[in-house]
């Protein structure tokens, strides 16, 4: 009945599936959304989203979808329990039974049903008088007085939509700039992915040979497995230059993260001042002497290292173009493009996170330097989705 | 089945969206998924459920190793093979090496019954997906003797996970969802009163004031839970603790937090 939603969903991002969406039909089939704003709201959430990060895509798209209706806020809970209780059969009820009032204007009502909320504590059902379902009273649903107001049934979305507006789960997105723990989850997909590299079955699996022989009899059946090692092998460069200064916890979150997952075969830190020349430094202070020529790092590491550069790529054009752009330490003879294109060609898999991407969209001057080392590497966000990304983008076979 | 709904219990407090979350899920015969920040209760979700619709309750605790069969059955060849070379009776009948889990027992009760698979993003990634036909069909076939195995009744089925790592589409698309949020002042009240017979008000609004103000110290990576804030709670009572002195002395410090960089932070941000 409402398929449009299905497609505002889609609109806003939340990829909900058709298995989704008719699990959804069959529980509004059975009534399980009971009639009301906020139950409807609640199911769809429950049935159409999967985690909590989407939580506040479905809330956008539910405003979005709903946002002719105008919330009632006058009427406390314990009336609204009273009405919960989905349309009733109102057959056995007999019209006549009921005087209508149809004469009374809509501000007189108005102000009779702010009286009745004030004094009425009990649920009234077939009256005349008090806030109730399938009655002749003014205040209600199901009932058959027909200036009067609506109270619950289909309406009552106050709360749905304070939840709404509030976007309580905004903080849960995806797309929001990552804390450690986030981090952490994210990393581990460098060794979820591991886990299928194509490697040869060259262990003893121990279980599976006893279960093979006996199956086999009691004959001797050898079994292999792959290694359970993960064997990725990571190499992080840092940006430690002036502009990354606002960034120096984020970097230092997500330095703690690599470190504790603790499942790499090998993690190599470097650090580097605004952009990457002939030198890498060994602390993140970068002083003068505690470095290591590139080269040098070329040599120590072999080339299935794969390489996450962490940088705002903030800098001159001439910085990065110039072969003396360096201006606090040697350049060697190369510009510091030169450079990234030497050690972009020793590593195949190579990406470059940047806390303030930018995305293809701005051409201004300001930021050649980045468009040109986001074409050199793949360049993505500093944020989960970036990460995620990037990790694919990592692991991806070619 | 309509008339008994799952309203929370004496041990449990359930918000209304996670009542309707339960109700939905039984309704429509789908599991129950439920995600939140450790410490929320969702393992004690189940045995709610369980005591307040009066059901027989299965937990499967899952670890890294458990692979989906574990749940299903084990068939037991090296016992077998023991038993052959002694000669005991019987060994060529395999139906008695054959060993249900958790999912085949609750399969084979007359009831409807819970069955709670816990921690399941502890497992291998695939995991889920190994159980996608044994969840919609309610039933699994036992090779080594042809046989079987259906539930005679669809039991409940509630699945925790602490995000872990993700779980598969295909598995998401066939479960009801709900995410326990962490409980707001309020509700927490209502949690710790459930748990505790009079308890000095005082004590704690001092406690509870201190716990959500180490909450939203944001260089604290592991936040205190509510099962933490129970003991320490429990600790302060037993240790007989001037209230007015809690904010300032953070006495039993270690029960709220585990981490002692954690600790550091929070000794740091202290105010006397």
């Amino acid at each position: 009945m409402f398929t449009d939603f299905l497609y505002v969903c889609r609109d806003k991002g939340l990829m909900v599936s058709m298995t989704e969406w008719i699990t959804f039909m069959e529980a509004l089939d059975k009534g399980l959304a009971r009639s009301s704003f906020d139950g409807l709201y609640n199911l769809g959430r429950m049935i159409l989203v999967k985690t909590e990060s989407d939580y506040d895509k479905y809330d956008l798209a539910f405003m979005d979808y709903f946002k002719h209706l105008k919330p009632t806020n006058e009427v406390p809970d314990h009336i609204m329990k009273f009405l919960d209780k989905g349309e009733m059969d109102t057959t056995g009820l007999n019209a006549d039974m009921y005087r209508y009032d149809t004469k009374r204007d809509f501000e007189e009502t108005k102000r009779m049903f702010r009286e009745r909320i004030s004094e009425q504590k009990d649920e009234h059902n077939g009256g005349n008088y008090w806030i109730g379902t399938s009655g002749g009273s003014a205040f209600g649903h199901n009932g058959r007085n027909v200036g009067g107001i609506r109270v619950g049934g289909q309406s009552g979305m106050q709360s749905a939509f304070q939840v709404m507006g509030a976007r309580a789960f905004s903080d849960f997105r995806h797309d929001k700039t990552l804390d450690i723990r986030q981090f952490q989850v994210a990393f581990r997909k460098l060794r979820q992915f591991s886990t299928k590299l194509d490697v040869e079955r060259s262990e003893l699996d121990l279980d599976g040979t006893i279960n093979s022989t006996c199956n086999n009899g009691g004959y001797l059946k050898l079994e292999f497995e792959k290694p359970r090692k993960n064997s990725v092998k990571l190499l992080l460069l840092f940006d430690s230059g002036g502009t990354m200064m606002p960034f120096s916890e984020m970097c230092n979150d997500l330095f703690q993260a690599v470190h504790k997952a603790n499942h790499f075969k090998d993690v190599k830190t470097y650090y580097f001042h605004n952009c990457i020349y002939s030198k890498v430094y060994t602390d993140p202070e970068c002083e003068y002497g505690n470095w290591l020529d590139l080269e040098e790092l070329f040599k120590k590491t072999d080339k299935d290292y794969k390489v996450i550069i962490i940088g705002d790529a903030q800098m001159a054009p001439e910085e990065l173009y110039d072969v003396n752009g360096n201006y606090r330490g040697p350049n060697d003879g190369r510009s510091g493009y030169e450079w990234n294109v030497l050690l972009r060609s020793k590593f195949k898999k190579a990406i470059w996170l940047n806390p303030r991407f930018h995305g293809k969209l701005n051409e201004l001057a300001w930021m050649e330097a980045e468009n040109a080392l986001a074409q050199l590497y793949n360049m993505y966000p500093l944020t989960i989705d970036g990460l995620k990304k990037g990790i694919s983008k990592l692991m991806a076979p070619r | 089945m309509e008339n008994n709904k799952f309203t929370g219990s004496k041990e449990y407090v359930a918000s209304p969206e996670l009542m309707a979350a339960v109700d939905v899920a039984r309704a429509l015969e789908k599991p129950l998924l439920i995600k939140g920040e450790p410490g929320t209760g969702k393992t004690m979700l189940a045995e709610a459920i369980s005591t307040s619709l009066e059901k027989k309750l299965f937990i499967w605790n899952i670890k890294s190793t458990t692979k989906a069969q574990d749940g299903l059955y084990v068939y037991d060849t090296i016992q077998r093979l023991y038993d052959s070379q002694f000669g005991v009776e019987g060994v060529d009948d395999i139906s008695r090496y054959i060993k249900l889990g958790k999912l085949g027992e609750s399969f084979k009760e007359d009831e409807q019954v819970i069955l709670l698979i816990d921690e399941i993003d502890k497992a291998d990634l695939e995991f889920p997906n190994d159980l996608l036909w044994e969840l919609d069909r309610m039933e699994f076939y036992i090779h080594e003797t042809k046989q079987t195995v259906k539930a005679k009744v669809r039991p409940i089925v509630i699945i925790t996970s602490n995000a872990e790592k993700e779980l598969p589409d295909a598995f998401l698309r066939r479960c009801i969802f709900h995410y326990i949020k962490f409980p707001e002042k309020a509700e927490m009240q209502e949690i710790v009163n459930v748990h505790f017979e009079n308890l000095d008000d005082n004590l704690l609004q001092h406690a509870m004031d201190t716990f959500y103000w180490i909450r939203s110290i944001k260089e604290v990576r592991k936040k205190p839970s509510t099962s933490e804030l129970i003991d320490w709670l429990q600790a302060l009572i037993i240790g007989g603790i001037e209230p007015d002195t809690i904010r300032e002395k953070l006495p039993y410090l270690g029960v709220l937090i585990k981490k002692d960089e954690d600790i550091d932070v929070v000794n740091k941000r202290r105010v006397y």
